[in-house]
């Protein structure tokens, strides 16, 4: 399976083949770290920095893709975890405090 | 005379009542009567331009988020009944519903984590019971739905969205000031979808599928007039709770 490593934490777990990163809410100690919101890409509240392994993901679609835009992230060091399907190894950050 | 039984389906008509350009006429007569009722608001609920000023009660704003979650947690269960009577009339319109409902659904996390940042749990939330004007709105809701059709509840989301669009930028702004931006994070967000979903336009483009005579134009003018006066009432009633208790508890202790 995947392994999901959170930057500037201890943690690295593992989430199925193909899940989403709204999935990192049902591991103990992750619950709440990612701040999920509308869970549908339209709010942003769930914007991750990609680390390691953005190819890992699978590619966001035209409405992540101009939404980030919007929000002034550049897709290559940015995804809404909602948005993001796990194909495998990934390194991301969390949100900084806006 | 027809022996088919099967009825309500959604798929008498062929057009919209209003064409394309017809629809963007009333839309902008609609969208005039609101600017017209934002500034009636403007003058007469009290704390109307609370949010907008450069310092904030945190006893209101913390009461405002929580009724703002539970607003949402409620509505949004007779706005799911709602798509069943849409999609009774107009199943195109039942589709942009619920894409809108689906973009809206969880917005209450977003609020309930501008709460906590506020200082106020989740289980302090929960053990808050939404005020009268919430509850009447959602039997409102109700009734509309049980006997005059989606149209009136769906009036209320473009009155929400509309309003939301104009006044939320500017609000927000005063925040980041006030409050800080990490504070109202949440908000933020939930105005990201607003604005950048373009949700006026998406409830606009299902209203214009419910509207099937003039006199449903004449209806939706008297429903956003409705949903006004219930959503003023939720603000005198947060007023008098949050302010005016408040000065009633300083004048007793003086005394």
């Amino acid at each position: 399976m995947p392994h999901i490593t959170i930057a500037s934490t201890s943690l690295c777990v593992e989430l199925p083949f193909r899940s989403l990163l709204t999935s990192l809410e049902e591991v103990p100690d992750c619950d709440g770290l990612v701040p999920f919101g509308c869970r549908v890409g339209s709010c942003g509240a769930c914007v991750v920095a990609i680390i390691k392994g953005g190819n890992h993901l699978y590619p966001p679609d035209d409405d992540e893709l101009s939404f980030l835009d919007d929000l002034g992230y550049s897709p290559k060091t940015h995804r809404l975890a909602c948005q993001s399907l796990v194909l495998g190894d990934v390194t991301i950050a969390l949100p900084p405090a806006l | 005379m027809s022996t088919n039984r099967c009825k309500h389906t959604g798929l008498g008509r062929s057009k919209p009542f209003l064409t394309p350009a017809r629809s963007m006429q009333v839309r902008t007569e609609i969208d005039r009567l609101l600017d017209q009722q934002i500034d009636d608001w403007y003058r007469t609920v009290p704390y109307a331009d609370h949010f907008e000023g450069s310092v904030i009660d945190q006893d209101y704003y913390r009461r405002h988020l929580i009724e703002t979650a539970w607003r949402i947690r409620i509505l949004r269960v007779a706005e799911s009944k709602a798509l069943a009577e849409i999609a009774k009339r107009s199943p195109e319109a039942a589709q942009l519903w619920a894409n809108y409902e689906m973009e809206e659904m969880l917005h209450d996390e977003l609020f309930i984590k501008d709460l906590e940042r506020a200082g106020v749990s989740r289980a302090q939330f929960l053990e808050t019971e939404p005020y009268l004007s919430t509850k009447l709105l959602a039997g409102f809701f109700s009734y509309l739905l049980d006997h005059e059709g989606p149209l009136g509840v769906v009036a209320y989301s473009y009155l929400v969205e509309y309003a939301n669009v104009r006044l939320e930028p500017k609000k927000l702004d005063a925040m980041r000031v006030t409050l800080g931006e990490y504070q109202i994070s949440g908000q933020i967000a939930h105005s990201h979808t607003d604005v950048n979903d373009d949700h006026p336009g998406e409830v606009w483009r299902a209203i214009r599928h419910l509207i099937t005579s003039d006199d449903d134009i004449a209806h939706l003018k008297r429903y956003l007039v409705e949903h006004q006066r219930i959503l003023a009432m939720y603000f005198h009633e947060i007023y008098d709770d949050v302010v005016l208790a408040r000065g009633r508890t300083r004048e007793f202790i003086a005394n």
